[in-house]
C-alpha cells in the first residue's frame, strides 16, 4: 500500500523526508495562531475594555412581564356570554429590584402597606417565598381600584421594585349570577401548588364549571422580556411570546331562563332546575342564597371567607345536587306508576278519605283537615290526597315502590359533571329485613314512603331527571351542562352528544294516565293551580316535605316542591322548584315555577294572549 | 477483536485524557451555577452522565483497530446519510429546525453523529487506490461525497454543522498531499460562489452575517446575543465575578447560555485568567492531536487523526470566535463544554479514534 502513497509517507522509513508531516505541523501552527488571536480578543474585552463592559452589565436591568392568557369564555346555548373578561390592575413586587438592604426594603414595604392598607406581614411573606434574585413579578394583590393605582404611581420613586400590572379578570353579568354553576376563580392555593400543575399567582377555577373545565379554560400565558432603565421605564423589548387564550365553552344553559329563575327565587332559599326532557340539557341551575362570585376574584380576606363558609344558610352549597330533601307528594307519581304497572292499583280504585289513616296504634294524618271524601286515583293525585296513597301504598308494598323509585333514578347520582353530588336515599325494605339492620321494616315506613316522607331523600336534580323521564316516556338522561369546547386554532376539541343512563318501561296506558293526571293537577283546580298559564299545557305535581320536627313552632317550616313539564303533548322543558322552609308546594313553589315557565314560553304565551 | 494488548495500553495518551477530564469538570461546574430552566442543577448531572456514556464510547472505539473501522467506512457513511434522511421523515422540530430524532427517551442529533462518519469516509476515500495520485481527479471524487451530506444538513437547517465539514475536508486534502495551487484555486472558486450562497441562506442567517459586519445594525434583534455575550465576557475582567456575581449569566440576559454561549458564562465567572486555563486545556488537546497525526506515518492513521483533530479545532475556534465577537453567530456547540448528549458522545468518540491511532502508531 505504502508504495502507492508516496506523499502520505509510509511506515518504517523514518529517515525519508515526510512532506505530509510538515503540512500537519503547519496546520497546528495555524490553529495555534488562531488561539492566540482569541487570547488577544479576550485581553481586549476583559482587561482593556473590562471596566466599560462592567458598567454596561450593572446597568442591564431586565424584567419579565408575564402576559396572562385571557380565560376562555363560557357561553349559553344561544351564544350569549355567561362570563366575560375585563382588564384589572394587579399589584406586584419584583424581588430583584427591591432594595437590597433589609431595613430599606422593610421601609418600602411599610410605605406600600400603609398606602394601600395591606397587612405588612402579607407583603413580607410574599417576598420571603421567592428568591431575592428573581425577576419574575410576585403578585401581591389583585383587583386594585383606580385610586390605588393612582396612589402607587404617585409614590413610584419611593417604591422601587413595586409595579402595577394589567391582567384580564373574570367579569360577571351580576355578582351572584349562576354562581354555583359557573363557580369562582381564585389564585391557586397551597394544595394546588403542591400538585405542581400551577405556578404561584395562577388563577384557577375552584368550583363549578370553572373548576371542571379549568384545563381548557386557562389557556397558556405569554410573556415579554424587556429591558428597563433605573426608573423602571421600558427601554426595549427583547423577546415576546403571545399568550394563547383559553378555549371557549358552549354550555347548555339558557341565560334568559337562568336569569328569570334567579329573579323568581329572589328572597327564597332553595333550588331550581330547568331541563330539556328530550336530551337532558340543563337549561338553568339555580341555588339560593348564592354567594357573590366576584368577591373571590380579587383578594378575599380570611374573615369574609369564614363568614361565607359559616353562614347559617350555606350559600356555598349547590342545593340542586348537594342537598337532599324528602320529596313529599312529588313521590306519589312513583307510587302511582308502580301500582298501575304492577296491577295492584287501577284508575277506578276509590278510597274514602276522612282525614286520617290508622295502622295499629299509629295514626297518619292527611294534610287536609276533615279529608277529601271519596276519591279515585286521578282525584287523589290532583288534590294530593295522602290517605288514598297511605292505603294503596301498603297494598302495593314497600319493596315494589322502592324498586320503581330506583328505576326512576332515585338513590343513585345523576352523574352530572359537577363535583360533590349527593346520591339521595331510597330505603330498601327487603334488604333491611334480611340483614336485620335497625330491627326490621315496619308497615308504617311503607305508609310514610308512599307520600315521599320517612327516609326517602332526593336532590332537585334527581327530581328533574325523574320528571323528564315522565315527560319523555321513560328515558333517564345524564344531565348535560357542556355542549362543546372550541379552541380558536383547533376548532372543536371536546363535545358531548348527551347520554342515556337508564330506561323505565311502563305500558303506554300508564304513561298516558300519569301525564293526564299531572295536567289536571295544574289545569283542573288541583294543588298546582298556582302554576297555570292560559295557552300553555302544563303538567306538574306539588309536594310539601315535612320537617322532622312536628312541633307547632315548625309549622310553615316545610319544604315546598313543584315539579312540572310543558307543553304536555311534546314536552320541551321540565322545571323543578324547591323552596326551603317555604310552606306548601302549591302556594309557594308553583307560582315561582309559573314565573319561570312564563319566561321560557314567553313567545308562545304572548301569541295566545294576543290572539285571545 | 476488542482485546487490548498491554503494549497498546502503554501508549495511551494520558495528557490528552487529563485535559479532557479538566474541560468536563469546568463544564459541569459552569452548568451547575446556571440553574437552567426546570431541570435546574440536574443539567450538570446529566452532562456528567453523558460524559460517562462518552467514556464508554471512547474505550470501545480506542480498543478497535481504526483500520478495521476505515475499511467499513463506506457502510458507516451510508448509515449516517440514512440517519440524516430520517430527520426529515420523523424528525422533531425545535425552534424552526428539524435536527432531532427520538430514540426511546433521548433525542439524538444525527448531524452531530455524522461528523465522525464524514472523517472516516474521507480518510477511506483519500487513502484509496482511485484517489492516487492526489490531484484534481481526487477532488472530483471527493466533491459528491462531501456535497450530499452538506446539502442534507443545510436543509435542516443546521448551517453551523454544514460549514464545519468544509475546514475538515480542506485539512484532510492538505494532509493527503493535494497540490497547494489546486487547493488555492478551490478556495478562490468557493469565494467566488459566496454571492450564490447568499441566496441559499435563510433570512435569520443573512441577518446574523449582517449583524456581524455591523453590530449596531439592529441592537434589539439578532445583535442582542452578540452584545450581551460581549458584555458578559468583558465584565468578567481579569479575575472574573465568581459564581455569585455573574449577573449577566445568572439573570438570563444571555440566550443559549448552557449550550452555544456557555463560554461567555465561563468568561464572566472566571475572567481572563480562567479563560487562559480553559484555552490551555483546548490547546493541549488540539496540539496532542496534531502531534499524533504528524508522528503517524501510516497514511490512514494520519488522516483519521488529523480529521478528528480538525473537527474539534474548528468547533472550538468557531464557537469561541463567535462568542467573543470575532466571527458571525453560527450555531456550533463548544466541544466538552456545551450541554448536549450528542455533542459530548461525538467529541469523546473523536478522542477514541485519536487514541486508537496513537496506540497503534508503533506497531
Amino acid at each position: 500500500m505504502s508504495s502507492r502513497l508516496g506523499y502520505l509517507g509510509g511506515p518504517g522509513m523514518p529517515g525519508r523526508p515526510d512532506p505530509g508531516r510538515r503540512r500537519v505541523l503547519a496546520m497546528a501552527g495555524v490553529v495555534t495562531v488562531a488561539l492566540l488571536v482569541i487570547v488577544c480578543q479576550l485581553w481586549y474585552l476583559q482587561v482593556l475594555e473590562g471596566g466599560r463592559f462592567q458598567e454596561a452589565s450593572d446597568k442591564n436591568r431586565i424584567r419579565i412581564r408575564p402576559i396572562a392568557a385571557p380565560r376562555g369564555i363560557l357561553f349559553d346555548r344561544n351564544g350569549l356570554p355567561l362570563v366575560d373578561n375585563r382588564p384589572a390592575f394587579t399589584l406586584s413586587l419584583i424581588p430583584r429590584e427591591l432594595e437590597r438592604d433589609p431595613a430599606q426594603r422593610a421601609a418600602t414595604l411599610g410605605r406600600l402597606a400603609s398606602l394601600l392598607q395591606i397587612p405588612f406581614a402579607e407583603l413580607q411573606d410574599a417576598v420571603a417565598r421567592v428568591s431575592p434574585d428573581s425577576i419574575l413579578p410576585v403578585r401581591v394583590r389583585r383587583g386594585l381600584t383606580m385610586d390605588d393605582v393612582v396612589r402607587v404611581e404617585e409614590w413610584k420613586l419611593e417604591l422601587p421594585g413595586v409595579i402595577v400590572e394589567v391582567e384580564p379578570q373574570r367579569a360577571y353579568p351580576n355578582s351572584r349570577f349562576a354562581a354555583h354553576l359557573l363557580g369562582f376563580v381564585r389564585e391557586a392555593n397551597d394544595e394546588q401548588l403542591k400538585q405542581g400543575r400551577y405556578r404561584r399567582g395562577d388563577m384557577v377555577g375552584q368550583s363549578g364549571l370553572e373548576r371542571l373545565l379549568d384545563e381548557f379554560l386557562r389557556g397558556k400565558d405569554g410573556g415579554e422580556r424587556i429591558e428597563v432603565d433605573a426608573m423602571g421605564r421600558q427601554m426595549r423589548m427583547i423577546q415576546s411570546t403571545e399568550p394563547h387564550p383559553g378555549a371557549q365553552v358552549v354550555t347548555t344553559v339558557d341565560r334568559r331562563i337562568q336569569e328569570a329563575a334567579e329573579k323568581a327565587m329572589e328572597g327564597h332559599a332553595g333550588a331550581v332546575v330547568v331541563m330539556d326532557p328530550r336530551n337532558g340539557d340543563v337549561l338553568a341551575m339555580v341555588s339560593t342564597p348564592a354567594f357573590e362570585i366576584d368577591r373571590f376574584t380579587g383578594t378575599i380576606d380570611r374573615e369574609a371567607w369564614l363568614r361565607l363558609v359559616q353562614h347559617p344558610e350555606h350559600p356555598m352549597l349547590n342545593r340542586t345536587i348537594q342537598s337532599q330533601y324528602a320529596p313529599g307528594s312529588v313521590f306519589k307519581i312513583v307510587v302511582a306508576a308502580a301500582g298501575l304497572q304492577e296491577g295492584s292499583l287501577t284508575p277506578t280504585d276509590r278510597t274514602d278519605c276522612a282525614g286520617d289513616f290508622r295502622l295499629g296504634d299509629w295514626t297518619f294524618k292527611d294534610w287536609k283537615e276533615g279529608g277529601h271524601g271519596s276519591v279515585d286515583l286521578l282525584e287523589a293525585i290532583r288534590h294530593s290526597c295522602n290517605v288514598f296513597f297511605y292505603e294503596k301504598g301498603l297494598k302495593i308494598g314497600g319493596s315494589v315502590i322502592a324498586r320503581y323509585a330506583t328505576a326512576f333514578g332515585f338513590g343513585s347520582p345523576t352523574q352530572i359533571d359537577l363535583p360533590g353530588e349527593r346520591r339521595g336515599l331510597i330505603p330498601q325494605p327487603r334488604l333491611r329485613r334480611d340483614r336485620r339492620v335497625g330491627g326490621g321494616w315496619h308497615a308504617g315506613e311503607t305508609v310514610n314512603m308512599s307520600i315521599g316522607q320517612g327516609k326517602v331523600l332526593v336532590t332537585p336534580m334527581q327530581v328533574a331527571r325523574f320528571m323528564s323521564a315522565v315527560a319523555n316516556g321513560g328515558v333517564l338522561w345524564k344531565p348535560r351542562l357542556v355542549q362543546r369546547i372550541e379552541r380558536r386554532d383547533k376548532g372543536v376539541v371536546w363535545s358531548d352528544g348527551g347520554s342515556v343512563t337508564g330506561h323505565v318501561e311502563l305500558s303506554p296506558m300508564v304513561w298516558a294516565f300519569l301525564r293526564h293526571s299531572l295536567w289536571s293537577v295544574v289545569n283542573d283546580n288541583g294543588t298546582g293551580a298556582g302554576a297555570r298559564i292560559p295557552g300553555l299545557d302544563i303538567a306538574g305535581k306539588t309536594g310539601t316535605a315535612q320537617m322532622i320536627a312536628k312541633s307547632r313552632a315548625s309549622k310553615g317550616q316545610d319544604h315546598a316542591w313543584f315539579a312540572a313539564f310543558a307543553p304536555v303533548r311534546e314536552p320541551e322543558a321540565v322545571i323543578v322548584v324547591l323552596v326551603e322552609r317555604g310552606g306548601k308546594g302549591g302556594q309557594v313553589a308553583a307560582p315561582i315555577a309559573r314565573k319561570i315557565l312564563n319566561a321560557i314560553f314567553m313567545e308562545k304565551v304572548a301569541s295566545v294572549e294576543l290572539g285571545g | 477483536m476488542v482485546g487490548i494488548d498491554r503494549r497498546l495500553l502503554q501508549n495511551v495518551d494520558w495528557p490528552l485524557l487529563g485535559a479532557t477530564v479538566g474541560l468536563v469538570i469546568l463544564s459541569a461546574s459552569t452548568l451547575a451555577s446556571l440553574h437552567v430552566g426546570r431541570a435546574g442543577g440536574s443539567v450538570a448531572v446529566r452532562q456528567l452522565a453523558w460524559f460517562g456514556i462518552g467514556l464508554v464510547a471512547l474505550v470501545i472505539v480506542a480498543s478497535i483497530d481504526y483500520r478495521r473501522l476505515v475499511r467499513l467506512a463506506p457502510l458507516i457513511y451510508l448509515a449516517g446519510l440514512g440517519a440524516l434522511v430520517t430527520v426529515f421523515l420523523v424528525g422533531r422540530t425545535v425552534s424552526g429546525a428539524r435536527r432531532w430524532v427520538f430514540v426511546g427517551p433521548v433525542s439524538v442529533q444525527p448531524s452531530e453523529l455524522f461528523k465522525i462518519c464524514f472523517v472516516l469516509m474521507m480518510a477511506w476515500l483519500l487513502a484509496s487506490r482511485w484517489a492516487q495520485p492526489v490531484n484534481r481527479t481526487t477532488l472530483v471524487l471527493a466533491a459528491p461525497v462531501a456535497a450530499v451530506p452538506m446539502i442534507l444538513i443545510l436543509k435542516q437547517p443546521d448551517l453551523g454543522t454544514a460549514l464545519l465539514l468544509g475546514p475538515v475536508l480542506i485539512a484532510l486534502l492538505v494532509a493527503a498531499g493535494m497540490p497547494l495551487r489546486t487547493l488555492g484555486g478551490l478556495v478562490l472558486a468557493g469565494l467566488a460562489a459566496a454571492p450564490l450562497a447568499w441566496l441559499v441562506l435563510k433570512d435569520y442567517q443573512r441577518e446574523r452575517i449582517l449583524v456581524f459586519l455591523d453590530p449596531v445594525r439592529d441592537p434589539l434583534g439578532s445583535a442582542y446575543n452578540v452584545i450581551q455575550a460581549k458584555i458578559a465576557i468583558g465584565s468578567g475582567q481579569l479575575l472574573g465575578k465568581g459564581v455569585a456575581g455573574a449577573t449577566q449569566s445568572r439573570l438570563a440576559f444571555l440566550p443559549e447560555r448552557h449550550t452555544d454561549f456557555i463560554f461567555a458564562v465561563f468568561a464572566e465567572t472566571w475572567g481572563f485568567v480562567g479563560c487562559l486555563v480553559l484555552l490551555a486545556c483546548y490547546a493541549l488537546v488540539l496540539l496532542r492531536g496534531f502531534d499524533i497525526a504528524a508522528s503517524t506515518r501510516e497514511p490512514v492513521g494520519r488522516l483519521v487523526a488529523l480529521g478528528v483533530t480538525a473537527l474539534v479545532a474548528t468547533q472550538v475556534l468557531v464557537n469561541v470566535g463567535m462568542v467573543t465577537g470575532l466571527l458571525p453567530v453560527v450555531g456550533i456547540p463548544l466541544p466538552f463544554m456545551s450541554y448536549g448528549g450528542s455533542s459530548m458522545v461525538v467529541s469523546m468518540t473523536a478522542l477514541g479514534l485519536l487514541l486508537s491511532v496513537r496506540m497503534r502508531q508503533f506497531q
